[in-house]
């Protein structure tokens, strides 16, 4: 799924300007680093992607979908394709690490045998099993964010969102999760993911974006963290 | 079918989550449920007795003693008064035989008046207890009427009786409608209220808004359905011992009181349908309302 900003600016009320005049293009199979300082746009950025919030000016385009103009009722199976972690993880406290990952699936209608296969294997491929039965707040910051990329993953998305998945963790942690994003990345499925962490951005040479103030500053294949 | 199996599955754990305001959502439902069925049976009641008794109430009127009196003429001009349901004509002399008959024994005293005094007269009929005045005045316009005789207090109290049980339905009908929908809407407001954060992940994975909305309108038309049933269970436990205390004190109301079950058991299904109805409408508006609010992108 590749994506695209045409002139995008936003700004927020009463006069906060997050992005201004972002052009930038993402191909189907790229993983993009979003990188810049606290407040220079990376979350904007990555949340008009999954259409949390709409450009004020401009077009956010990702696959056939100009996303200002989708219909209500196309949100919910565009956001099937697209897998999201977030920070703060965004998991449902009441329910257990398998519960979490399924629900995603349910919400699709499938077949609860499908589900209790799929669950299993996306479980096992952040290494989670023995978990599952936990709840969110029984789990490490980094257990909790493997649970988040299982969930991502469950939908088997051709796009892949990720807003500092490694903000929380460990070094060592992180790695285990930026090794995961990677093997994603390899399968085909596009990744944009934004990050503070010079040492993973440099460990792997991807196509990296900066941001400053809400302005594109640098968009540089097999880049480093810093210029 | 699966989706319908995830549904009911979350609408049952919704039921439990916050079982206790759940309960008391119930008993409110269920309270305000069973004075609006009680209401309206004694309101029926009420208006099945005022009706006997006004179907009763007839208006008498008198005309002048004149023989050139078009009386079929006058008579059409009574009938056509939007008050009237129906009417009977009788000459002088139906009426004094009519008289003779109930006065038996004593009609031999009819003979020393002399010549009869009974005028053509009308004995009619009206819609209800509240169209007598109206009539009463009418009639009293017209020359050809001598005289009008009716039991003027006894209409009054009827038309008053009937006035205030349909108000005293109507406000009861308002207050349960009000305070039943209200107290729906508030659960489940709060319901979603306390799985905000979690509505709001659901929309963000991909969850439809009809399968995010539809559990919590299911628990509020659930909530008033039970609350309805309970209601009805009440309805019928009261009702019935009510009644036979009625008919044993007050024997002249049995042909007026609705006693029989079937009707009553229609009357409970009713209930519970429009309980039901009630809580499906108020979730529904509140759970559309909040995810409308929560979905809406910035």
């Amino acid at each position: 799924m590749n994506i695209n900003f045409s002139g995008v600016s936003k700004i927020f009320e009463p006069d906060i300007a997050a992005l201004i005049d972002i052009n930038l293009n993402i191909e189907q199979g790229e993983f993009v680093y979003v990188i810049g300082q606290t407040g220079s746009g990376k979350s904007t950025l990555l949340r008009l992607i999954t259409r949390e919030l709409l450009p004020s000016r401009g077009v956010v385009a990702v696959g056939d979908f100009d996303l200002r103009r989708m219909r209500k009722v196309d949100i919910p199976y565009y956001r099937r394709d697209v897998g999201l972690v977030a920070q703060d993880f965004k998991l449902i406290p009441t329910l257990t690490v398998y519960e979490n990952i399924a629900f995603v699936m349910e919400a699709m209608s499938v077949p609860k045998r499908i589900v209790a296969d799929r669950t299993k294997d996306v479980i096992n491929q952040v290494g989670l099993w023995r978990r599952r039965g936990m709840r969110p707040a029984q789990l490490s910051g980094g257990e909790q964010q493997r649970v988040a990329i299982a969930r991502a993953l469950a939908n088997s998305p051709s796009l892949f969102i990720a807003d500092e998945p490694t903000g929380n963790l460990d070094f060592r942690t992180a790695t285990e999760v930026m090794k995961i994003l990677l093997a994603i990345n390899a399968a085909g499925v596009t990744v944009v993911m934004s990050t503070h962490n010079q040492a993973i951005v440099n460990s792997s040479r991807q196509r990296v974006v900066e941001l400053e103030n809400g302005r594109l500053v640098r968009d540089e294949r097999g880049g480093s963290y810093s210029r | 079918m699966t989706t319908l199996k995830y549904i009911l599955r979350d609408t049952w754990r919704l039921l439990f989550h916050h079982w206790v305001l759940g309960l008391l959502t119930m008993i409110t439902a269920g309270v305000m449920l069973w004075i609006l069925g009680i209401t309206t049976l004694l309101s029926i009641n009420i208006e099945n007795i005022l009706s006997q008794l006004e179907s009763e109430l007839v208006v008498q009127a008198y005309l002048v003693k004149d023989n050139t009196l078009d009386v079929e003429a006058i008579a059409r001009k009574i009938q056509g008064l939007p008050q009237v349901y129906s009417m009977k004509v009788f000459s002088p002399s139906d009426s004094l035989a009519k008289l003779q008959t109930r006065m038996g024994s004593q009609s031999r005293a009819l003979e020393m008046i002399g010549d009869n005094p009974i005028p053509w007269n009308f004995e009619i009929h009206v819609h209800s207890a509240r169209d007598v005045e109206p009539l009463v005045e009418s009639l009293k316009t017209m020359p050809e009427v001598e005289d009008v005789v009716y039991a003027g207090l006894v209409v009054r109290r009827i038309s008053a009786l009937s006035r205030i049980s349909s108000r005293v339905a109507l406000i009861m009908f308002i207050l349960s409608v009000v305070i039943t929908a209200l107290v729906v809407y508030n659960t489940i407001h709060i319901s979603l209220y306390s799985r905000r954060e979690e509505i709001g992940i659901m929309y963000l994975v991909g969850a439809t808004r009809s399968y995010i909305a539809t559990p919590f309108v299911l628990q509020g038309t659930l909530l008033a359905l039970f609350g309805a049933a309970a209601a009805t269970a009440g309805i019928i436990a009261a009702y019935f011992p009510g009644i036979g205390l009625l008919q044993e004190n007050m024997p002249l109301l049995h042909s007026s009181l609705i006693t029989d079950q079937t009707t009553i058991l229609r009357f409970c299904g009713l209930l519970a349908g429009f309980g039901a109805t009630l809580g499906w409408v108020c979730s529904y508006l509140v759970v559309v309302r909040f995810i409308n609010s929560i979905t809406k992108p910035e």
